[in-house]
């Protein structure tokens, strides 16, 4: 029963690459933002599928690579949103 | 939570199993690379220890185990709220702040606590000033305050923090 | 004829494909970045959790059992903690 796990691999891909069009509408880079991260939680689940699907040893070990970056973009993008700020209440930011 | 105390051995042990299971999750299980995983994961604990010093937290089993039953239910009746929300015909949203004062000192224990109420349905703490969380909320007349109060109460008997 | 395994499998990841689209519904219908921020970090933490539950059973070993928790269990992290970030920046910018 590997073609309906590839299928839903499938799916999830289709449906996030469908939520990549809020990088279109912005309308800030915060939503753009946010459709590049459902996207790669749903990378993370396309692989984890296409690993068991396939049997292709190591598929799984990108998918704990992709999970384990996953949080930095993020923090990067909001680091430069805070610093942007002067009222920022962050002690680690620079004035 | 001074930085001279001695660190429990109990919290090097967990710390250092947690690591090596870790390991042996990424590298597999051979005879010969044992010894390599276990300094590693020894490494591991040196440098988790550096970052995240050992809190006030004491887990207690019972109220653990219960709060992270409840964490679940929730977590997956979050899932079903904003996926009704959504697909609904007409979107069902009337968003907005809530103050909610906190009683859990500031520390890991708050930030641990705002990870679970974040996965919790229909709020999501943005950040605390001067011990006030800031939650968003996705429908202003569900209680929200008194839910994350009663949230709050459960996570101190699970943390010991009473 | 299907195995009760493959059944739970095909059911856990069906629902699991069903959050990842609710959740791309919710990032493109939501009308602010702030429940538009409820949508992402709820419904494909979900999403992930169903179908890494769907495959535990068609794990190898206990390790690779494991590896699938670990994965979700990171992106949950992730996910939390950064849609807080993203939120504490918003609600910051609107002041």
């Amino acid at each position: 029963m590997n073609e309906p796990l590839l299928a839903a691999a499938g799916l999830i891909i289709l449906t996030v690459a469908i939520g990549l069009i809020r990088i279109l509408r912005g309308p800030d880079d915060v939503d753009r933002l946010m459709a590049v991260q459902l996207l790669g939680t749903g990378g993370i689940a396309a692989l984890l599928l296409t690993a068991y699907a396939t049997g292709v040893p190591g598929v799984d070990d990108v998918a704990l690579g992709l999970a384990l970056l996953a949080a930095f973009a993020t923090m990067a993008f909001v680091n430069l949103l805070e610093t942007d700020d002067d009222e920022t209440e962050l002690g680690e930011t620079e004035p | 939570m001074s930085p001279g105390a001695p660190t429990p051995s109990k919290a090097l042990a967990a710390r250092l199993a947690l690591f090596f299971g870790l390991w042996l999750m990424i590298a597999g299980w051979t005879a010969k690379d044992l010894p390599v995983g276990l300094v590693t994961a020894a490494g591991a604990v040196w440098i988790s220890l550096w970052l995240l010093p050992p809190g006030d937290a004491s887990l207690r089993t019972a109220p653990l185990a219960a709060l992270v039953l409840r964490f679940l239910r929730g977590s997956i009746f979050a899932g079903f709220d904003v996926a009704r929300r959504a697909l609904a015909p007409r979107l069902d949203l009337n968003p907005g702040f809530v103050a909610c004062p906190l009683t859990l000192p500031p520390g890991e224990s708050r930030n641990a606590f705002c990870l679970y109420q974040s996965l919790q349905p229909g709020t999501l703490p943005t950040g605390a000033e001067s011990g006030v969380l800031q939650v968003h909320a996705l429908d202003m007349s569900q209680p929200v305050a008194a839910n994350l109060a009663a949230d709050e109460a459960l996570f101190k008997q699970a943390t010991g923090h009473e | 004829m299907i195995a009760l395994v493959d059944l739970f499998s095909l059911a856990a990841i069906g629902a699991g494909v069903f959050f990842f689209f609710a959740g791309t519904v919710g990032l493109l219908r939501f009308p602010d970045s702030l429940t538009r921020l409820h949508a992402l970090a709820k419904a494909d933490n979900l999403g992930l959790g169903l179908v890494a539950l769907g495959l535990l059973p068609r794990a190898d070993t206990a390790l690779a059992a494991l590896k699938l928790i670990v994965i979700w269990a990171l992106v949950l992290l992730s996910g939390a903690s950064t849609a807080q970030l993203i939120g504490r920046a918003l609600r910051r910018g609107r002041k």
